[in-house]
């Protein structure tokens, strides 16, 4: 199947922009109609996405003068991604330790739902040194156009 | 007894969508019946959550302090939010008070099962049955 979506927000990982970006990926993602009526799933992308800017913006970008971000959003092969890049520290995400449930701290969370809400998470380094966070969501065997635009 | 508002931006006459989109936000502070209610906006996010561990701490000083914090308006809450209240139950507990949390939306339930907090904290689906929950 052909690409059907495909999205790129370039901006710098100010943490003022967390609230407009993720309501932007809420309700960009509402508009997929596998979605739209799984409130619980949009919950959850809503919630992998806002982790993961927020971890940029705090951790990656945590001294100093913020970095660029690259947000792309693809809809393709019947799979909805979120690819995040940035210029900021790397971390390995397998290194990040389960929570401590019996003990919970008031952080280290983030990455962990990332993986409890999403079908895959991947981390990698891009071409020109950047970190790459891909937040993989598979979309149910349904109708995947849009439910805005021209049905020609 | 006034309801007291906290601000969380320099400039107040901005509209509540601007005030939303940028971080800033109302957490309305009320006591009834001897215990403290704070009332948490739209969305606990890691935009609010040192603003609310701030102000947790700060009433914390005062011993034995009975709070409830009511989440009936919030419809969003990640992990920086989770993080503040672990972080107020803390500081309250040091200090011999309590904290209990009332109407928790649906993501917010899921949010604590999924991360056991619903273990930690005494949850409410009711304001009033939180705020009476102190006299047991």
């Amino acid at each position: 199947m052909g690409q059907e979506l495909y999205i790129k927000i370039e901006v710098i990982a100010e943490m003022f922009l967390l609230r407009p970006l993720d309501i932007f990926v809420r309700n960009l993602v509402k508009q997929l109609p596998a979605f739209s009526s799984d409130q619980d799933t949009v919950d959850s992308i809503e919630l992998a996405f806002n982790e993961a800017y927020a971890n940029i913006s705090l951790h990656a970008y945590k001294s100093g003068v913020k970095g660029p971000v690259q947000i792309e959003i693809f809809v393709k092969d019947k799979m909805l991604e979120i690819r995040l890049e940035d210029y900021g520290e790397n971390f390995n995400p397998a290194e990040v330790k389960e929570p401590d449930f019996q003990n919970l701290g008031e952080s280290g969370l983030g990455i962990w739902l990332m993986k409890q809400f999403m079908d895959d998470l991947v981390y990698e380094s891009g071409e020109c040194g950047q970190n790459v966070l891909r937040l993989i969501k598979r979309i149910p065997d349904q109708n995947m156009s849009w439910s805005v635009g021209c049905s020609g | 007894m006034p309801k007291l508002f906290w601000q969380g931006g320099d400039d107040k006459f901005r509209d509540p969508m601007s005030r939303a989109m940028t971080g800033e936000s109302n957490m309305e502070i009320e006591k009834l019946e001897g215990v403290t209610v704070i009332s948490t906006d739209e969305r606990l996010d890691a935009m609010i959550a040192p603003k609310l561990k701030q102000m947790v701490k700060k009433m914390s000083e005062e011993a034995s302090t009975k709070l409830v914090i009511d989440l009936g308006k919030t419809k969003f809450i990640d992990s920086s939010g989770c993080g503040a209240l672990v972080a107020a139950l803390r500081t309250l507990l040091k200090n011999h008070g309590d904290l209990k949390i009332a109407r928790p939306s649906p993501q917010a339930k899921t949010l604590f099962q999924l991360t056991r907090l619903h273990r930690v904290f005494e949850i409410h689906d009711n304001l009033d049955d939180a705020i009476k929950s102190f006299d047991k």
